[in-house]
């Protein structure tokens, strides 16, 4: 059982702890109990507080993470403050939000046995954990790998299975699903319901909440770092769709999704094309093979696809990136080699901190421009809504405002292709809908976007066309502008879930 | 994967040998071939020394590695031997110099990668808690040769990054490239550190009670065989002090 | 507060550890031909002192010089470059720790000159060309004779050692600086500090 009474938190202002504290992450006066073999879903915008929750409840706060810290959590009857972490670690499991980061080991069997170890079991013990995780949780296959080997979704399974091989009675997950595909969410969502079967406590802070219902029986709505709404699944579900979105929260199921308003029709028939399109690494088979492929000029496409189906390799292909690609990249007028690629599409990468290199943001947008034009970069500044912050440090800005730095330095470089990937991972309803809008912005100004995604709702907001992508090879290609398209699309997604339901 | 210092996963590594006599030998090969002196019988007995890494490589199935080990090596033994008195001059200087070198760092450095893209992480580590260092060296440990690959994914990452916006060597800008490189690279890193410490904690790490490892490890006939021809090493070496006088 | 290194400190020797060593080895195989070896000395101190002066600043209890010095000798040794790091690294990081210890920390001016010590380690890459310089040099007399034995003492001078040694440490001095300023200019600016 966990209590909080009264915690108020704060981070100390010059050490904010990642950009999604930079907004606030404080706690003000929280009071909740939270019984034994619960399930709880902790919900809310960016920045409303849960990840400081969540680190409350696992003693990274105050062991780790300094602040002003008031009130008191007990577990089972005693304060985290009384408590070590190394105490702690017994009791309640952690698995964070970036699979890259939660790694100790380079290989996943010495990962599973890092927790019984470190507590200093004897090494029959562990041996027999470690092997009792792995079937409980279906890790088998992924034994005696290099973690360097395994995809994101595999990663966090490991995350999972070291967490439970210590075997604690509470799992604390901090947005578990950030860096996950559909496939890898449904098979989160498996792992999560054997430990609910084991009756352990389990709470998960989340912005994808659909993988979730029917799980959790409990809701914690946190906002602007107070709990402003504790409901009960039925309640919870029995929200309106405009409720919810009142809230900043995502949709429970995709339903809602045919509503939406999409972007204006865009393209005039002028066309990218891509053909006999190929890549592998040596003495490897193909990753990519495209025989054909096209879409157009002055819109956005979305590249979707399940995780391993090349849509990161095609992009860096396309951006010039791999030497061993080849293959033609056309437009009306001419046929583009890979080293003009590398002047003709700017990429926004997943990880954003990769492509900012300068002191200052206005540094950052000048760096792309080929003329030292001071007026013009601030006006695209501010259309970014960034101008207040052109004398800041790119690295010092939040998530969302370093994305939108280098798309305005994409903007700048007057480079007529930008490509984004998975822009939307990990953010809230409000920051992906301000993505949503930036990359209209970027369609609408006559470029053509091409977006890298997961995410329905993101492609229904800003996208004309869908480029699918499967095995490597385009599986197919269609317009989302009419209705028709539409459902094609919704279709793919929910096929993913049912099956997830259908499988389980 | 080339940019481990250390393997991740096991792989064939023909000979079966513990870290520590793979440790062993690393030393005594840098004691008597890197910084020997080549007296009385040690000249031949550094040729048997220099034959070990050959041996495993080739039992290891990296023939091709073995091959060019050869070539160095034996290319510049024959060459001291044989050819540099035929030289004068500013060529004679050159290649006194880099012979001298290469026969005495080339067999270190094929050891040095045999072991370490035979010895996974695990067993490296656990090796040394088993020669007693004390946490305070072997958690470090962990992380750094954990962190290798990492550091180099960000490096590689951010170096994609400067060539998609077109941002290159030359113009007298090898500071500010650096600069753009290494930045970055470094902001990115500490954050990973600073999640990858908050999972570590989480999970017991620097915890009162002492460690536990499930890596197996012991030694083995192969193992003593090779810790005897050391022990051989040293052995001459010290005849051949004494006899010095 | 504690003294005793915690596993946050402990963790955090090993990221800088790593972060350092790739960053001086990318910079060091600029020049990887075998003359220019001696340049080694001036190289890595220069570029070294980006990563360590954020490392610095991490820093606020004893030994974690000295261990990061021990496992760069390590890594030199697994590098084929002998073991001859591992006691420099261990002497001049003990030596740094001490000066951090003896300014409690926090002066910015020592720290350059901390760091020109802690830089000082590289010099054990050098010492198996020089220190085995005069075993090497009987054995070239006897097998090749006065004039090839006196080309390669030509080219490995007796003062070698302490002129490498100074250039470390004066190149540590500036890489301090260097790294100071990069610190001012980002780490800081940036919150990461």
């Amino acid at each position: 059982m966990i209590e909080c009474r009264d915690v108020s938190f704060s981070y100390p202002a010059s050490a904010l702890p990642g950009s999604d504290n930079q907004a606030g992450g404080a706690l003000k006066h929280i009071t909740c109990t939270i019984t034994e073999g619960s399930f709880v879903l902790l919900c809310g915008t960016s920045g409303c507080g849960k990840t400081t929750l969540t680190r409350l409840f696992n003693g990274l706060i105050p062991h780790y993470h300094e602040g002003t810290y008031t009130g008191s959590v007990c577990l089972g009857g005693k304060d985290t403050r009384e408590l070590s972490l190394f105490d702690i670690s017994l009791k309640v499991g952690s698995v964070f939000q970036n699979p890259r980061s939660q790694f100790f080991n380079v290989d996943t069997t010495s990962e599973l046995a890092f927790g019984p170890e470190n507590h200093g079991m004897a090494e029959e013990v562990v041996r027999e954990r470690v092997k009792h995780v792995a079937a409980q949780l279906k890790l088998e296959p992924l034994l005696d790998k290099s973690i360097f080997s395994l995809s994101g979704g595999e990663k966090q399974k490991i995350a999972c299975g070291s967490a439970a091989a210590i075997d604690p009675d509470i799992y604390v997950l901090d947005e578990p699903s950030s860096n996950l595909d559909t496939y890898a969410i449904a098979d989160l969502r498996q792992l999560l319901s054997v430990l609910k079967s084991q009756g352990k406590t389990i709470i998960i802070s989340e912005h994808r909440l659909y993988y979730l219902s029917g799980l959790f029986d409990r809701v914690l709505y946190l906002n602007d770092g107070e709990i402003q709404g504790d409901y009960s699944a039925k309640d919870f579900q029995n929200l309106s769709a405009k409720q919810r979105d009142e809230m900043g929260l995502r949709p429970l199921g995709l339903d809602g999704l045919k509503e939406i308003e999409g972007p204006p029709s865009r393209g005039q028939g002028a066309s990218w094309r891509l053909s006999d399109f190929s890549f592998s690494y040596k003495h490897e088979p193909e990753m990519l093979h495209i025989t054909e492929a096209t879409f157009p000029v002055g819109s956005a496409t979305a590249l979707i696809g399940h995780n391993g189906a090349g849509k990161s390799t095609l992009s860096r292909c396309l951006c010039g990136l791999e030497k061993r690609c080849r293959g033609r990249v056309q437009d009306l007028n001419k046929s583009y080699s890979r080293k003009d690629r590398l002047k003709l599409c700017y990429m926004v990468m997943q990880d954003v901190n990769h492509q900012l290199f300068t002191e200052s943001v206005l540094d950052e947008i000048l760096l792309s421009m080929k003329t030292n034009d001071k007026q013009k970069a601030k006006e695209v500044l501010d259309e970014m809504d960034l101008l207040p912050y052109a004398d800041c440090h790119p690295m010092g800005l939040s998530g969302g405002q370093k994305q939108r730095v280098a798309v305005a330095s994409a903007i700048v470089s007057e480079r007529p292709l930008i490509l984004f990937d998975e822009p939307t991972s990990g953010l809230d309803l409000f920051h992906m809908r301000q993505v949503a809008s930036v990359v209209n912005q970027v369609a609408d100004a006559g470029k053509t976007a091409l977006v890298v995604t997961h995410d329905p709702e993101f492609i229904l907001r800003c996208c004309n066309y869908v480029l699918h992508l499967e095995n490597g090879q385009v599986q197919e290609s269609y317009s989302i502008e009419d209705s028709e398209g539409r459902d094609r699309l919704l279709k793919f997604f929910l096929n993913d879930m049912e099956k997830e339901v259908s499988t389980r | 994967m080339s940019r481990e210092l250390l393997a991740s996963q096991k792989s064939n590594s023909g000979i079966p040998l513990d870290p520590r006599t793979k440790l062993t030998l690393l030393l005594t090969i840098a004691v008597f071939i890197l910084g020997g002196s080549y007296e009385g019988i040690m000249q031949y007995y550094i040729i048997v020394l220099a034959a070990i890494p050959l041996l495993l490589l080739l039992a290891a199935g990296k023939g091709k590695s073995a091959v060019l080990y050869i070539l160095i090596f034996g290319g510049s033994l024959c060459l001291e031997m044989f050819g540099l008195s035929r030289l004068t001059g500013v060529a004679n200087y050159i290649a006194v110099a880099i012979v001298g070198i290469l026969l005495r760092f080339t067999p270190s450095v094929v050891m040095g990668y045999f072991v370490v893209t035979t010895t996974t992480v695990s067993e490296f580590v656990a090796a040394m808690e088993r020669i007693h260092l004390p946490q305070q060296i072997t958690i470090p440990m962990s992380v750094m040769f954990r962190f290798f690959p990492t550091v180099a994914e960000e490096w590689s990452a951010i170096g994609d990054a400067m060539r998609m916006r077109g941002v290159r060597f030359g113009g007298g800008k090898a500071g500010a490239i650096l600069e753009y490189r290494v930045v970055p690279m470094m902001i990115c890193s500490v954050k990973i550190g600073e999640e990858l410490s908050a999972a570590a904690l989480t999970r017991g790490l620097g915890g009162p009670v002492k460690r536990t490892n499930i890596c197996k490890l012991g030694f083995h006939v192969q193992d003593i065989v090779f810790l005897l021809i050391c022990i051989g090493a040293f052995a001459a070496q010290i005849y051949v002090l004494a006899a010095r006088g | 507060m504690n003294n005793k290194l915690q596993g946050k400190d402990l963790i955090n020797i090993g990221i800088f550890t790593a972060i350092y060593f790739i960053v001086i080895f990318a910079a060091a195989s600029i020049g990887f031909i075998p003359v220019f070896i001696p340049l080694i000395s001036v190289i890595v101190p220069l570029v070294g002192g980006i990563p360590m002066m954020l490392f610095f600043s991490k820093i606020k209890k004893f030994g974690m010089l000295t261990i990061c010095g021990l496992l760069l000798g390590i890594i030199m040794l697994l590098a084929g470059m002998g073991y001859w790091c591992i006691p420099t690294g261990l002497i001049f990081g003990l030596i740094s720790d001490f000066m951090m210890k003896g300014c409690d920390y926090k002066d910015a001016k020592r720290e350059l000159l901390i760091h020109g010590v802690f830089s000082m380690w590289v010099i054990g890459a050098f010492i198996p060309i020089v220190v085995t310089r005069d075993t090497y040099y009987q054995s070239l007399l006897s097998g090749y004779g006065q004039e090839y034995a006196d080309t390669l003492m030509a080219y490995m001078p007796d003062w070698i050692l302490p002129v490498l040694l100074a250039a470390a440490f004066a190149s540590g001095l500036v890489g301090g600086l260097i790294g100071r300023k990069i610190f001012k200019k980002h780490f800081e600016r940036a919150g990461i500090v």
